[in-house]
């Protein structure tokens, strides 16, 4: 499916990503733009989409391959080498000072004079309107976005890149800044559209690049593709992990989310309105790409966020609003997303951070100074190592000298050993290797017969469908729909996690088959 | 096991090596500084150790000198431990002192005064902590700024106090002495080391105690190294933060009340505060080169005690002004503000090999 | 009576030119190094150290060489601060901590050391700087003005002050579009602990003309304190100075009144502006924003 039309400005040959830690980001790949072109790139999170583009924009050197830029070999030493050079970049998370108005953000470090009026001059061409005077925190994330894309132009770039411009947007907001992007196209720019959203993919592009676990699957023209075929490169699996999921009679609710509204940090509502239920014996997944009100999800039901409006039940207690310590007491157990920065304390010893969260329970202090009982936190460690195969260097050594996937364990270990009877995880396999997904993804499984509630969330969606016995996808704070695994095929998880709800996706889905 | 243990002692020996650089450090500039004004510099050395060390009388000042600055130490080594910069030791110190001299303005049962004006001192001084605890738990106010204004307050209070209230009516230039009753007893006689000694280490080894062995001091410590993930674990971050600018306030009360009640010849306060003046920020330095680890701040303070002691021997023998040795002790912690030149030096080079063998992985 | 009562309060607004004079010159220096992103503790030695070298220099070469010298001192401490906060990524609270007790070591040693007394040194009459004729203020209080005017304008309407200000609030953003970071944070520690150097020259050979190792009193932390009162804005700063330093004329000036004497000791009113600042610090906090990087050395991903 290769075509090639125009004459890129831009090229990227055989890109390998390895980061310090091993991770293989990229695995060489090609890509190019032209100018007077929208060039999407598309695929999971995870795929290298970003990763692909911040070596374009100068923020990564790559490991291995080359950039050619209108005919010239060239290397970038900074982002702002590649900016100087005709490259730029809108981060998901903008890369303004937020305190700066939006005309002080855009002449940052490149003043010139006139340039007031020049930046007048090109909102009035494009029609990227922003107030110019006010602080870019009191903006919305749309007009932050033009004040970046503004920003850019006010630099004169020759290949613009947007990544994931659309994350944050209402769909006017949208709409606008896909009308921007036109203009910006009919004026010569190279554009470069990351995203996940087939939709707008196949609404704004010329040609849409898919990616893969940090492998190009294939380019296609916006006249060629379709939802079911962008879905279908972009999830398409390969070999799969096999989780045995047992079957287990479900018992009473333990866990009740009702109509629960919780607000970002931005003050924006992240969740609105999402019920559900998770009964004994049963693992609800949550799949979605990251950013559409996970987190704010998570912690609100363990009692580090407010819910503004709505109820949440553990165990028939409501624990609506109540301090975590009172949550945890209700049954629940949690293993946060980043175990680095919420599940451990680095420069604790494995012994001490196996009671972190129970360090107050009888079982391990003594009245009345409240003496800890070393001998009862080293025997409760070295059950949470022997159960969960912690490899450790030994019970004092620091959180810090374990491998990631022992470090997962350790929190893993510590939460179930509370005997939980509800069980909140969070992307629990992120960063791990083989085994240790395996190895966490079965504990997961076998836990059903136990009869917790496990709620699990996750970005990595072979992961969900293998485990869950039912699947919700959220999009913006909101349920697009609930279904078993089962009946949720590529195609349709595709344009659910794009936006479509479930019954919309079946529809666009049939009218294709017939 | 094996293992672990050899790695955990190398942990412990890097930063060890930190500290003697940054004594190193200290000791060479100052030594420049010296030179050029005018002195002796090995000649000022050598008498500061002969002064502090070589003698029994100077072994036993220096000991009497370690017992309240490794209490202010403590002071401020707990706070670092739950993750705030408490400098309040110096005003709090004052304000044990004053506890120990005012109850002998009163007529009382003499087994009295001791536990009266230790209750009092302490209790002064953990009052004052405790507006610092709660203005930046519940206010979020700079701890720097409010225990150094505190600091004044209680200096111009404990003057106000010397001068208007408690004078001694024999020798106005001190406060009423510490009944007899009240004074701790001397270890050897003839010195000026007395008992206080003993109850500062015990106090030490205590509050390491509660920081390791107690969930108060789990709590403060997860608090101070990763208050996000002591959230999560349900800890009540403010409440740890308070509980250590109090026990922090106790150890420099103690401090205070030590150093009038276990002091001869004075066993008051003396005009200016000048025999308690500096103590709080002696043990700024002491934490520090004791890594903030309230065992290690035992060595430590006996080395900067040695530093004030011997600071006389160098004055009188090298002619030098004793305070050089607060400049040896600013360069020290200002060394150690730099940590680990060695292994940042270390780190790059091992960075730079992970680089250059990446490739192959991929 | 009125006469006189507007005759005192004249006086106490012209005593006041000298105590805001220090406070606002570290105030509006530690306002440029925050802003940066860099915190400097430190202010309260640097006042003492160019003190020291500013008596030291008025003697030989006349009060202005004071002057200067006062800001070079400062000038140097800041690069030594600058470089372990920047450039070494260390510490940099327990820089500022152990640049205060160094300079209380080596003042004193030096008073000594230079003019072989103890403790206390008063420079000679010509090592002053003269009033300014007829208004009975000091000119460095009309410079302070003016270094807080300018501040203002560079930090808040220059394309310099944008990059000092970016750096401080999102160090990436502004390396994203070509601000050298490290450059900056360096640039604005030194030119800041130079103003502190400045209000230490002016303590020592300007308002009260001497040097002893307890000169700077608390001041260099009132400054801190004024950053926060000040929100980070020079002009704000130039208020809260007047406000600081006012509480502290009016402890000296109430001293002076027989019956307020006798009800209130000397020593208690000597706390007045100490009392004042954590007052007036904790009632404000929470409305300051202070930069969002403060206090942490930039580190690439």
């Amino acid at each position: 499916m290769e075509l090639q039309e125009c004459k890129p400005i831009v090229e990227m040959k055989n890109i390998v990503k390895v980061y310090l830690d091993g991770t293989v980001a990229l695995r060489g790949v090609d890509f190019d733009v032209c100018p007077g072109e929208v060039h999407a790139l598309l695929g999971e999170n995870g795929a290298g989409k970003t990763t692909l583009m911040k070596i374009l924009a100068g923020v990564l050197k790559p490991t291995s391959g080359e950039i050619v830029l209108e005919g010239k070999h060239v290397r970038f030493s900074s982002s702002a080498d590649a900016l100087s050079k005709g490259i730029g970049m809108v981060h998901q998370h903008p890369a303004l000072v937020p305190v700066f108005t939006a005309y002080e953000n855009i002449v940052l470090g490149a003043y010139r004079p006139g340039a007031r009026a020049e930046i007048e001059k090109l909102m009035e061409e494009t029609g990227l309107k922003v107030p110019l005077d006010a602080p870019v925190e009191s903006l919305p994330l749309g007009i932050q976005q033009k004040v970046e894309i503004l920003k850019m132009l006010y630099r004169r770039v020759k290949v613009l890149i947007l990544d994931e411009p659309t994350t944050n947007l209402s769909p006017l907001e949208t709409r606008e800044l896909f009308r921007v992007l036109r203009s910006l196209r009919s004026r010569g720019a190279a554009i470069v559209f990351i995203s996940h959203k087939l939709r707008e993919v196949l609404e704004v592009a010329d040609r849409i690049t898919v990616l893969r676990k940090g492998v190009k699957v294939g380019t296609v023209s916006a006249e060629e593709a379709t939802p079911t075929l962008l879905a279908k490169m972009m999830v398409g699996r390969e070999v799969e992990m096999v989780v045995s999921k047992p079957r287990v009679a479900l018992g009473e609710e333990l866990l009740v989310v009702r109509d629960l509204w919780v607000r970002s940090d931005l003050g924006t509502w992240a969740v609105k309105g999402v019920s559900f239920s998770v009964r004994a014996g049963e693992i609800f997944g949550i799949a979605g790409v990251e950013g559409n009100g996970q987190k704010e999800l998570v912690e609100a039901i363990s009692g580090l966020r407010r819910a503004e409006k709505g109820k949440i039940v553990i165990g028939g207690i409501d624990v609506t609003n109540k301090h975590p310590l009172e949550v945890y007491a209700a049954g629940l157990a949690h293993i946060p997303e980043d175990r680095q920065r919420y599940g451990l304390v680095l420069e604790m010893t494995v012994a001490e951070n196996a009671i972190l969260g129970v360090q107050r329970s009888p079982r391990f202090q003594q009245p009345p100074i409240m003496k800890i009982k070393w001998s009862e936190v080293f025997s409760h460690a070295r059950e949470i190592i022997k159960n969960f195969n912690v490899q450790v260097p030994g019970l004092t050594a620091k959180a810090k000298t374990l491998s990631g996937g022992n470090q997962q364990k350790l929190v893993v270990g510590r939460e179930l050993t509370k005997k939980p009877r509800v069980l909140l995880a969070v992307n629990p396999t992120r960063g791990l290797d083989v085994a240790a997904t395996e190895y966490i993804q079965n504990l997961l499984a076998s836990l059903k017969e136990k009869g917790i509630a496990i709620l699990l969330v996750s970005s990595n969606l072979d992961e969900v469908l293998q485990l869950s016995d039912r699947v919700a996808v959220i999009y913006e704070g909101e349920f697009m729909g609930v279904a078993r695994p089962e009946e949720l095929t590529e195609e349709l998880l595709g344009l659910m996690m794009g936006g479509y709800s479930l019954d919309k996706a079946r529809e666009v889905l049939s009218r294709k088959t017939t | 096991m094996g293992l672990e243990k050899i790695s955990g002692v190398f942990e412990r020996i890097i930063p060890l090596a930190d500290v003697l650089v940054a004594i190193a450090v200290g000791f060479v500039a100052s030594g420049a500084l010296m030179e050029v004004g005018g002195y002796n510099a090995l000649e000022a050395f050598r008498s500061l150790f002969e002064y502090s060390f070589l003698d029994t009388y100077y072994l036993s000042s220096t000991l009497s000198f370690a017992a309240p600055i490794m209490l202010t130490a403590l002071t401020f080594a707990v706070g670092v431990r739950a993750g705030v910069f408490n400098i309040g030791a110096e005003g709090q110190l004052y304000l044990g002192a004053l506890g120990a001299v005012l109850v002998a303005a009163f007529h009382l049962p003499g087994f009295l005064y001791f536990p009266l004006g230790l209750a009092l001192g302490v209790g002064f001084a953990v009052a004052s902590a405790a507006v610092a605890g709660i203005l930046k738990a519940k206010r979020g106010v700079n701890e720097v700024v409010s225990t150094i204004m505190l600091n004044w307050i209680a200096f111009w209070i404990v003057e106000y106090m010397r001068t208007y209230q408690i004078a001694d009516p024999h020798d106005p230039s001190k406060t009423i002495p510490v009944p007899p009753q009240a004074r701790l007893p001397l270890l050897i006689s003839g010195t000026e080391l007395s008992a206080a000694i003993i109850i500062a280490i015990a106090f030490v080894i205590a509050t390491y105690y509660i920081l390791w062995h107690t969930v108060i001091g789990y709590e403060i410590r997860a608090t101070g190294l990763n208050p996000d993930a002591a959230r999560y674990a349900g800890i009540r971050v403010d409440r740890s933060i308070l509980a250590s600018f109090i026990v922090g306030g106790v150890a420099a009360g103690l401090a205070g009340f030590l150093e009038v009640t276990g002091r001869p010849p004075h066993y008051a306060i003396t005009t200016g505060l000048s025999n308690l003046l500096g103590l709080g920020f002696d043990g700024i330095t002491v934490s520090l080169m004791g890594l903030n680890h309230p065992l290690a701040i035992i060595p430590a303070s006996i080395f900067v005690a040695a530093l004030k002691v011997g600071a006389r021997g160098m004055q009188i023998e090298a002619g030098v002004p004793l305070e050089m040795v607060k400049a040896v002790q600013g360069i020290i912690i200002i060394s150690l503000a730099a940590p680990g030149l060695i292994r940042t030096i270390q780190a790059r080079r091992r960075a730079k090999l992970v680089e250059e063998v990446k490739p192959v992985a991929g | 009576m009125p006469v006189e009562a507007l005759s005192q309060l004249a006086e106490i607004a012209r005593l006041t030119t000298f105590s805001m004079t220090p406070l606002l010159l570290a105030a509006i220096g530690e306002i440029i190094t925050e802003l940066a992103g860099v915190v400097n503790i430190g202010l309260e030695g640097i006042m003492l150290l160019a003190g020291f070298a500013a008596v030291a220099a008025a003697e030989a070469w006349g009060p202005l060489a004071g002057l200067l010298a006062g800001v070079l001192v400062g000038t140097l401490i800041g690069l030594l601060h600058g470089w372990i906060s920047v450039y070494l990524k260390g510490d940099q609270i327990i820089s500022g901590l152990g640049i205060n007790i160094f300079a209380l070591g080596f003042v004193a040693f030096g008073i000594e050391a230079l003019w072989g007394v103890r403790g206390y040194y008063t420079p000679p009459p010509e090592a002053k700087v003269p009033r300014i004729p007829g208004l009975g203020v000091s000119p460095t209080f009309i410079a302070a003005i003016v270094i807080a005017l300018v501040s203002y304008y560079v930090l808040y309407k220059t394309g310099i002050g944008l990059k000092i200000r970016a750096v401080g609030e999102k160090p990436d953003a502004a390396e994203s579009v070509g601000v050298h970071v490290e450059r900056v944070q360096l640039a604005a520690t030194v030119a800041g602990a130079a103003l502190s150097g400045l209000a230490g020259a002016f303590l020592s050979i300007d308002w009260l003309a001497a040097i002893t190792k307890e000169l700077p009193a608390g001041r260099g932390f009132i400054a801190l304190a004024i950053v926060n009162f000040a929100n980070w804005n020079p002009i704000l700063a130039l208020a809260g100075s007047g406000l600081f330093g006012f509480f502290w004329t009016l402890g000296e000036w109430v001293k002076n009144i027989g019956t307020i004497k006798a009800v209130i000791p000397i020593p208690l009113l000597n706390t007045i502006p100490y009392v004042a600042t954590l007052v007036v610090t904790a009632g404000l906090i929470g409305k300051s924003r202070p930069p969002a990087h403060i206090g942490r050395p930039y580190r690439r991903e």
